[in-house]
């Protein structure tokens, strides 16, 4: 892969994107459903304005906007811990990781707060109406996936703290690393359309 | 990342995320304001649309990649974008 010429010259131009190709097809596989659930809820909100702009109103923009500082921010610390491994500071490279897991860890706590909300608190369900059907729809399908990431990212902080990974070859954790922005990246198009735009 | 060039001591991936998260402020500060319409949600839209890109090309590192592999991250973000602003458009033409 990349790692090898990244190593050597971090500006040059690649052909490939960072990390393993394999990975780069599971996320245009999941781009592409996500992009589904978002035009199918700009559609659907067409025949439904009134009752999506109602709705819209109980959801706690004040969670919603921790989870996108979270997020970007634990982005942030993964492109951090990428240019450590390429620095080939491996001591480093785990910190920013860990520190990524912990801001994933607050995007898992303040969901939860808010599913506990609303499902409990307020008895919403699937089947309360169209639009707490997409709500819950693309954000637990969402939370599922930070879920995966925060595996792939623990997996490549235990290899990193092992040694498995060096300025050479670190395609490990690009691979990760790009998972994870993926998850970043459907965020902060879910964030204002569900959230926000009315 | 791809640049290691530093702008005032800064790395440039650095920069990337002030912009990210101020451009995030904004976005909730509109919400939380509760401000809608066509123009707002359009301009949301679009800085939704400017941070997505930002993620791409500078935190996926896809901004220095040569050929088709440029682009995925663009073309996802300008499909869903223009069937979101089509349908918000429709919506708003239509009441």
């Amino acid at each position: 892969m990349t790692a090898t010429t990244e190593t050597l010259s971090p500006d040059a131009a690649v052909r490939h994107p960072p990390g393993d190709l394999a990975i780069w097809i599971f996320i245009l596989a999941e781009l592409t459903v996500f992009a589904v659930f978002f035009a199918a809820y700009a559609f659907t909100r067409m025949d439904n304005v009134e009752l999506f702009n109602e709705y819209q109103q109980h959801l706690d923009q004040r969670a919603a906007l921790i989870n996108t500082l979270a997020l970007i921010t634990s982005s942030y610390f993964v492109v951090r811990a990428v240019s450590a491994i390429r620095e080939e500071n491996r001591r480093h490279c785990v910190a920013w990781l860990l520190a990524a897991l912990a801001m994933g860890a607050l995007f898992l706590i303040v969901k939860i707060g808010e599913y506990q909300h609303h499902f409990i608190e307020e008895g919403v369900s699937l089947s309360t109406n169209t639009f707490y059907m997409f709500y819950i729809s693309l954000t637990f399908f969402h939370f599922m996936h930070v879920i995966m990431g925060m595996v792939i990212l623990a997996a490549v902080v235990v290899m990193a703290a092992r040694g498995k990974y060096s300025a050479a070859e670190h395609t490990g954790v690009e691979t990760g690393a790009s998972y994870w922005h993926m998850v970043d990246l459907v965020w902060l198009i879910l964030f204002p359309l569900v959230y926000v735009m009315r | 990342m791809n640049s290691t060039k530093r702008k005032l001591g800064i790395r440039p991936c650095t920069w990337v995320y002030l912009f990210l998260i101020t451009f995030t402020f904004v976005t909730s500060m509109v919400g939380q304001m509760g401000l809608g319409g066509l123009t707002v949600s359009f301009l949301i839209l679009l800085l939704a649309l400017l941070k997505g890109h930002l993620v791409g090309y500078y935190f996926m590192g896809l901004g220095r990649v040569k050929g088709l592999w440029h682009w995925p991250v663009f073309i996802w973000l300008f499909i869903p974008g223009i069937l979101i602003g089509t349908a918000f458009y429709l919506t708003a033409t239509q009441a």
